[in-house]
């Protein structure tokens, strides 16, 4: 033993070669070795639920930064880097994630993305509201500003995937959700979507509520457009119900005699009150322009078009607004057609003849009130005997041979007579026009059938 | 530490050879030795040194060479002894011979 002391003084001259194997060994081993510890203090976190991770690793110290969703959390991550062999010491950066007050998370919708905002309390819970908002809302871009937070109320998953269902059916707006209050505002895609959201609403997971809902309806749009090159009447937009829908396209057909009806319309919810009271006289109207367009747009009846002659536009701008609902209004932008080309009687008497063969004047049964529905065909007839000035005519009146005959008689002459004051009304001179009533002894068809009764009921123009 | 030893297994053997080469040698040099005051001032130097390093009072790398050279050190102290002990042994087998 003493010997070895002895000896171990001329040990030293071996320390020059050793520095240089330290200097070599540290050069090549210190990269390697940190990434060593990157690599498997990555690892030993893997499992781990952390936010913002951060490793770095000088020599065999390891800086760790990262944010945890509870304390225990954090502790256990920071002891798993602490217990990878090879680790010195750990300088612990970590803290735990912010807590949000109040929770927030909201999700907006504009024409051509819906960006995620706000809190989410899990990285799992992002990844899946996202992954819903992709798989729900098609090719639209999805943009993700979530922050995770702390602090979120219990079923904020369940109540966040209910609200971005809603967001599909917006248009645009904007879904939020603070704490467990919930806020829509914008406009809704369709018709019947604002009813939708509302219904969809009720359920919001325990313990949340609607704070406000002021999603918009989009407006109910009902649009008729008269052709007269193509003589179609095309229907389109929204009726509220198939009733409706079949009243309209009923008193179309009547109204519009010559035009084929093209019917588009789609039946949704939504509509504003004393909705057919209000579309069935604009339709009376239209059926009195030559060309025009209705467009109903909630309570907005606008009308546009050419009347025939220049009363006709007076009565259609004057009288339409006053047969509507409360709260509807009318815009009319009614202009005249450019009177036609005078003709002499023979032709005058064909025109006639072309337009009470294709339909006729009606009126309230047993009384000799003309319906609505025959203010496009009078007008039309209107507009004929202006084209002949001077001509007189014979508005003669018929019945069929049902009832006696001195009341079919003075049925004839009050109609005949009816006809007259409206064409009188319409600006013509009265003494161009005489009313003759000729009962039930001119039929043009055989009385047997309601047909025939029917066609035998009329209203003749002659040309005398 | 130990776990890391696959990054500088090498210089640890370097170091054991060395060792155990100058401890062979120093059984039969004839130089000058480490004086009586050099070696308690190597002694505190090296205790010092190892205090640091379980103190690990030195930090990132510079903490991590300093671990290495010492490991290194030690083994090489222990290259030493072997490599004496054993001249030693081999010396006083031969003497009687003589």
């Amino acid at each position: 033993m003493h010997r070895l002391f002895g000896w171990s003084s001329k040990w030293w001259p071996g320390v020059i070669p050793l520095v240089i194997f330290w200097a070599i060994a540290a050069w090549n081993s210190t990269e390697p070795l940190e990434a060593d510890l990157v690599q498997r203090a990555t690892a030993a976190l893997k499992d781990t639920l952390l936010d913002k991770r951060r490793i770095s690793v000088a020599g065999r110290d390891v800086t760790f930064a990262a944010e945890a969703f509870s304390e225990d959390g954090r502790a256990s991550a920071v002891a798993s880097v602490e217990a990878v062999p090879g680790v010195r010491l750990v300088n612990d950066q970590t803290r735990l994630v912010p807590e949000a007050k109040p929770f927030a998370w909201s999700a907006e919708r504009d024409v051509v993305r819906v960006t995620l905002s706000g809190n989410a309390p899990l990285p799992a819970t992002k990844a899946r509201v996202l992954e819903a908002a992709r798989a729900n809302l098609g090719g639209v871009e999805v943009v993700d500003a979530m922050n995770l937070a702390r602090g979120a109320p219990p079923r904020f998953d369940s109540a966040a995937l209910l609200l971005l269902d809603q967001i599909g059916k917006l248009k645009d707006g904007k879904i939020t959700l603070s704490d467990t209050k919930v806020s829509l505002s914008g406009m809704a895609r369709d018709l019947g979507g604002r009813e939708a959201i509302t219904a969809a609403l009720r359920n919001l997971p325990e313990g949340y509520s609607v704070a406000a809902n002021d999603v918009r309806a989009p407006p109910y749009i009902f649009q008729a457009y008269k052709d007269p090159v193509a003589v179609t009447l095309t229907l389109t937009g929204y009726v509220p119900d198939n009733t409706v829908h079949a009243a309209l396209v009923a008193a179309a057909g009547r109204k519009f005699f010559r035009e084929k009806v093209v019917d588009n319309l789609k039946a949704s919810v939504g509509a504003p009150a004393g909705f057919a009271n209000a579309v069935t006289p604009a339709l009376s109207a239209l059926s009195r322009l030559s060309t025009g367009t209705l467009v109903v747009s909630d309570r907005e009846v606008k009308l546009s078009g050419d009347a025939l002659y220049e009363a006709a536009a007076d009565q259609i701008r004057a009288g339409l607004g006053k047969d509507f609902p409360p709260g509807w209004q009318f815009r009319p932008e009614i202009s005249v057609r450019p009177a036609a080309a005078p003709v002499d009687a023979t032709v005058c008497q064909q025109l006639f003849a072309d337009l009470l063969g294709k339909a006729r004047i009606r009126f309230e049964s047993g009384k000799a009130n003309i319906v609505e529905d025959s203010a496009g065909l009078l007008d039309r007839l209107i507009e004929t005997a202006l084209r002949c000035p001077n001509a007189n005519i014979e508005i003669a009146g018929h019945t069929d041979s049902d009832g006696e005959n001195s009341a079919n008689q003075a049925l004839s002459e009050k109609r005949a007579q009816a006809v007259v004051d409206y064409l009188v009304k319409a600006g013509l001179p009265a003494n161009r026009f005489s009313a003759v009533g000729y009962g039930s002894t001119q039929p043009i068809a055989a009385n047997a059938s309601d047909e025939g009764k029917a066609q035998n009921r009329r209203i003749d123009f002659v040309v005398k | 530490m130990i776990h890391l030893t696959t990054f500088y297994w090498i210089a640890l053997l370097a170091s054991l050879w060395l060792g155990l080469a100058v401890g062979w040698i120093s059984v039969v040099q004839r130089g000058a030795g480490v004086s009586e005051r050099w070696r308690w001032w190597l002694v505190a130097l090296a205790t010092a040194l190892v205090a640091a390093a379980f103190a690990r009072v030195v930090p990132g790398r510079a903490g991590y060479w300093l671990d290495l050279g010492l490991l290194m050190s030690a083994i090489y102290l222990c290259g030493c002894t072997l490599g004496s002990w054993l001249r030693g042994r081999a010396i006083s087998r031969n003497a009687p011979a003589e």
